[in-house]
């Protein structure tokens, strides 16, 4: 009887987590629709957000939205600078280099930012106060109803971008055949540049939007990149959609599971999930052209 | 006059070739598996040599525990070298079955009173076991997406090592595991820990050195050339690289044994992604496909991080930018790339010397 009440509580939750998870994924996708790149240093993105959002706001005394959109330059210029110092040198690399190239590099951001910003968690407060809301018997807080319309709102720019803009257009010609990218005159790194940027920002939005919600320490964003990331193999691998319904699948099953199980295997559900969609369906609920490349 | 330039350019060739091959002693041999001579040579008895003799030079007990630590991360890459730099695969989770053997170890001395020795091969059949049944559903991956598998595996055991606490001993982990003990010598000291962990090294480098050479070794590289070609000249494909991760697995839990009996505890922080993405490292840095290029960066990735750790806060961000670094100047490997820049160089050198003197 106790746990039908509970349950509710537990899936506005888990759509909670599923929209921070969704707009991480949406991250990669970014990438990986621009270069064929995964970016595991996309977490740190996130955690570095709140963390600079914080430091504004606390240590310089900027208004909250100013310190915000500071935020969000400051991460983007690390973004750039992470493609022009490890990804652009290492641009004729093997996969397995690069993938530890943007390991270290989260290694590095995620430690260098425990020496500027302290080693203790750190908590903005919530925009909208904080009160909550009740809808049937369900609380609610304010926050998590931003985050829900803030993914979409995201959902819908990258949509347009990729699908109305010549620079959207130019960027996926550079992913899926770079010799006839070249041919037309796209520059391949530029393209994976301005990628870097958006990936590198909308990280840091999301960064914005759960450190009201959770403590965020300077460890916590490698756990959160890498549901991201499974949460976008889960949906499809390099489709918009697809990254939205992963993620949400993903935050409602780790919310459901704590009904079930002990909280502490938490984080093995979502690794589980991942083996177990690598196994039957490896292209994604969604399925997606571009796993069918030759990359994979 | 021309010609007198020529003759002493020959000489200087000569003693250039000369600092090159004595060179080429000490450094690994970057394509070990395109020459004819698998047969031990005398660089390896050098190597032996050194190995036996390296402890009693320096007789500091702290270098003689960080040659531990390097030769059991030399094991752990010797493992990886088969699956990444030979068959070719990713792995990121190679730091499970390092746990994997190191709680089986563990478990089996102090619950169970099993004599380390009989536990040391039980840990590297565990882990094999427990390879070929993460194995068997993950391989048919690749990239990307393989690396990605075994990376979630290492976290699922972390997971599991962490909240199973009635088995494991949860985060706090097992304490007082025995030293290692043959018959009735304990190996007590840093310096008889050195000399088991290096032997078994070094029997390990024989037995991968066979292995490598056999069919199964040529199939490795077959199979990270193409595996469609591989496939059509009779080569089952995902048993090969089955059988190069059970290897891998293998040697990883011998490694963990001899770990848990080294360091007498076992906590799952050891076996974290960090020590995963270390152990790629130095598959990396000692070159693709290439023997004893690991355990060259597994002695210096051990060196490193010591040295390192008395930078306290700056250590991580360091080691993060030094990785990077690495990674961008020796993408293929150490030895490799050394060699190749020496080469460059004297010969560089030579030609400038030449074309100065003739312009005079």
């Amino acid at each position: 009887m106790e746990l039908l009440h509970i349950i509710p509580q537990f899936l506005i939750s888990g759509l909670t987590f599923g929209a921070i998870y969704s707009l991480v994924a949406l991250g990669f996708v970014t990438i990986a629709r621009a270069s064929q790149i995964i970016n595991f240093a996309q977490g740190e993105f996130v955690m570095l957000g709140g963390m600079v959002t914080f430091f504004f706001i606390k240590n310089v005394h900027l208004p909250y939205l100013l310190s915000a959109f500071l935020a969000i330059g400051v991460v983007i210029c690390l973004g750039f600078l992470l493609h022009l110092l490890v990804i652009y040198p290492l641009r004729k690399a093997s996969l397995p280099i690069l993938l530890l190239a943007t390991l270290g590099a989260s290694l590095f951001l995620s430690s260098s930012s425990a020496l500027f910003f302290g080693t203790l968690p750190k908590a903005l407060p919530p925009f909208s106060g904080k009160d909550l809301l009740e809808i049937g018997g369900v609380s609610l807080s304010a926050q998590s109803l931003f985050v829900l319309i803030a993914t979409f709102f995201v959902l819908f720019l990258l949509y347009i971008l990729s699908h109305y803009t010549h620079l959207g257009k130019a960027m996926e010609a550079s992913s899926t055949d770079p010799l006839g990218a070249d041919l037309c005159g796209i520059s391949r790194h530029l393209m994976t540049f301005l990628a870097f940027g958006v990936c590198s920002g909308i990280g840091a939005l999301a960064g914005i939007f759960i450190t009201p919600l959770f403590y965020v320490s300077y460890h916590s964003g490698t756990l959160i990149g890498l549901k991201g990331f499974i949460s976008a193999v889960i949906g499809g691998w390099g489709k918009y959609g697809g990254a939205i319904l992963g993620g949400f699948i993903l935050g409602v099953a780790e919310s459901l599971s704590i009904a079930f199980i002990p909280a502490g295997y938490k984080d093995g559900v979502a690794f589980l999930i991942l083996l177990l969609i690598l196994y039957f369906r490896p292209k994604g609920i969604l399925g997606s052209p571009f796993m069918d490349s030759r990359r994979w | 006059m021309v010609e007198r330039i020529h003759q002493d350019f020959r000489k200087r060739e000569i003693l250039y070739s000369l600092a090159l091959w004595l060179l080429s002693l000490i450094l690994p041999d970057p394509q070990l598996h395109y020459r004819r001579e698998y047969r031990l040579r005398w660089r390896d008895l050098f190597y032996l040599l050194a190995i036996l003799l390296l402890p009693l030079l320096f007789s500091d007990p702290h270098f003689h525990h960080l040659m531990v630590l390097a030769g059991i991360h030399g094991i752990l890459a010797l493992g990886l070298t088969l699956f990444l730099g030979y068959a070719g695969q990713i792995s990121l989770g190679h730091a499970a079955f390092f746990g994997i053997g190191t709680y089986t170890t563990a478990i089996l001395t102090t619950r169970h009173g099993w004599p380390p020795f009989l536990a040391f091969w039980a840990s590297g059949m565990v882990a094999s076991i427990f390879a070929y049944l993460i194995g068997k559903p993950l391989l048919k991956l690749k990239g990307y997406f393989l690396a990605l598998a075994t990376l979630g595996f290492g976290e699922i055991f972390l997971v599991l090592i962490k909240e199973s606490a009635s088995l494991t001993g949860g985060v706090i982990g097992i304490f007082g595991i025995p030293w290692f003990r043959i018959g009735g010598f304990v190996f007590d000291t840093y310096l008889k820990q050195y000399y088991l962990v290096w032997i078994v090294l070094v029997g390990l480098v024989l037995f991968t050195k066979n292995l490598i050479r056999s069919k199964v070794g040529r199939a490795y590289m077959a199979v990270a050339t193409s595996e469609d070609a591989a496939s059509s000249v009779g080569i089952h494909v995902s048993r090969i690289k089955l059988e190069a991760f059970m290897v891998g697995a293998f040697y990883a839990g011998l490694a963990g044994s001899l770990f848990a009996c080294v360091m007498s505890t076992a906590t799952p922080e050891t076996f974290s992604l960090n020590l995963s993405v270390l152990i790629v490292m130095m598959v990396i840095l000692g070159g693709m496909g290439n023997l004893y290029g690991p355990i060259l960066g597994a002695i210096f990735l051990t060196w490193l991080i010591d040295t390192l750790a008395q930078y306290q806060d700056y250590s991580l961000p360091l080691y993060g930018v030094i990785l990077i670094l690495l990674l961008i100047f020796f993408p293929d490997g150490m030895g490799t790339r050394l060699r190749v820049r020496l080469i460059y160089l004297i010969s560089y050198w030579g030609r400038k010397k030449r074309r100065e003197k003739v312009n005079l």
